[in-house]
């Protein structure tokens, strides 16, 4: 027993509506393929890791005289060693403000 | 092209001229993704009259190349070089090697047997 061709093709158009795809029984070249194909922009655009606000922004932006008080303290450490080091005389020594003191120990040495 | 350049950096990771040029073609071809995917349904549908789908072949070759995802290759986020740049870490081999031995990659192990 064979079905007939148009029986089929009723059946594949009701298919096709139901499950939303195109009707084409031809096999004509429409570029659905491209159609369906999904978007991959959004994946390809985030692959590199975007720039995260840090503490030290925040501070950049919120702090100041009349600001609020964002506790550093890195820089309390830093500051807590620079006075040991200055009280052990290790310090940098003090800049030059002038050429002559700046050459007082230059040249060389006999 | 310095007109599709972000005006501020907006990236978090290793970041040098060539990893800058790379975020800036993907931020392009996302953006004129959807044209470039109606031009191409027009050029492949047999049914529309051939001058629409001449004209259509026209404009999406005539598209800055910019906006091509051939364009895209993906660097290492930690170093940003093009080779040996293992997709799933986003890293050169090298590179996940000394993150992984650090442990700093979750799920990853040295195998010894």
């Amino acid at each position: 027993m064979s079905v007939p061709r148009t029986r089929l093709l009723d059946l594949m158009k009701v298919q096709c509506r139901i499950f939303s795809h195109t009707f084409n029984p031809e096999g004509l070249r429409l570029g659905n393929k491209v159609l369906r194909q999904r978007l991959k922009g959004p994946v390809l655009a985030a692959y590199y890791p975007r720039k995260i606000s840090t503490l030290k922004d925040l501070r950049k932006a919120y702090s100041g005289p009349d600001g609020f008080e964002i506790p550093n303290d890195d820089h309390d450490d830093w500051e807590e060693n620079h006075k040991i080091i200055k009280a052990r005389g290790k310090g940098a020594p003090k800049k030059k403000r002038t050429a002559e003191e700046s050459k007082k120990f230059k040249g060389k040495k006999r | 092209m310095s007109m599709f350049r972000a005006k501020k950096l907006d990236l978090g990771c290793f970041v040098n001229a060539r990893v800058i040029r790379d975020h800036t073609k993907r931020k392009v071809f996302a953006e004129h993704e959807a044209e470039r995917q109606a031009l191409r349904y027009i050029i492949r549908n047999m049914e529309l009259p051939a001058r629409t789908r001449a004209q259509a072949q026209l404009e999406l070759s005539q598209m800055h190349c910019y906006t091509r995802s051939t364009q895209i290759s993906n660097r290492c986020t930690e170093g940003g070089k093009g080779r040996g740049v293992l997709r799933d870490f986003k890293m050169t081999r090298f590179n996940f090697r000394l993150n992984a031995l650090k442990g700093l990659i979750p799920g990853v192990k040295k195998g010894i047997w």
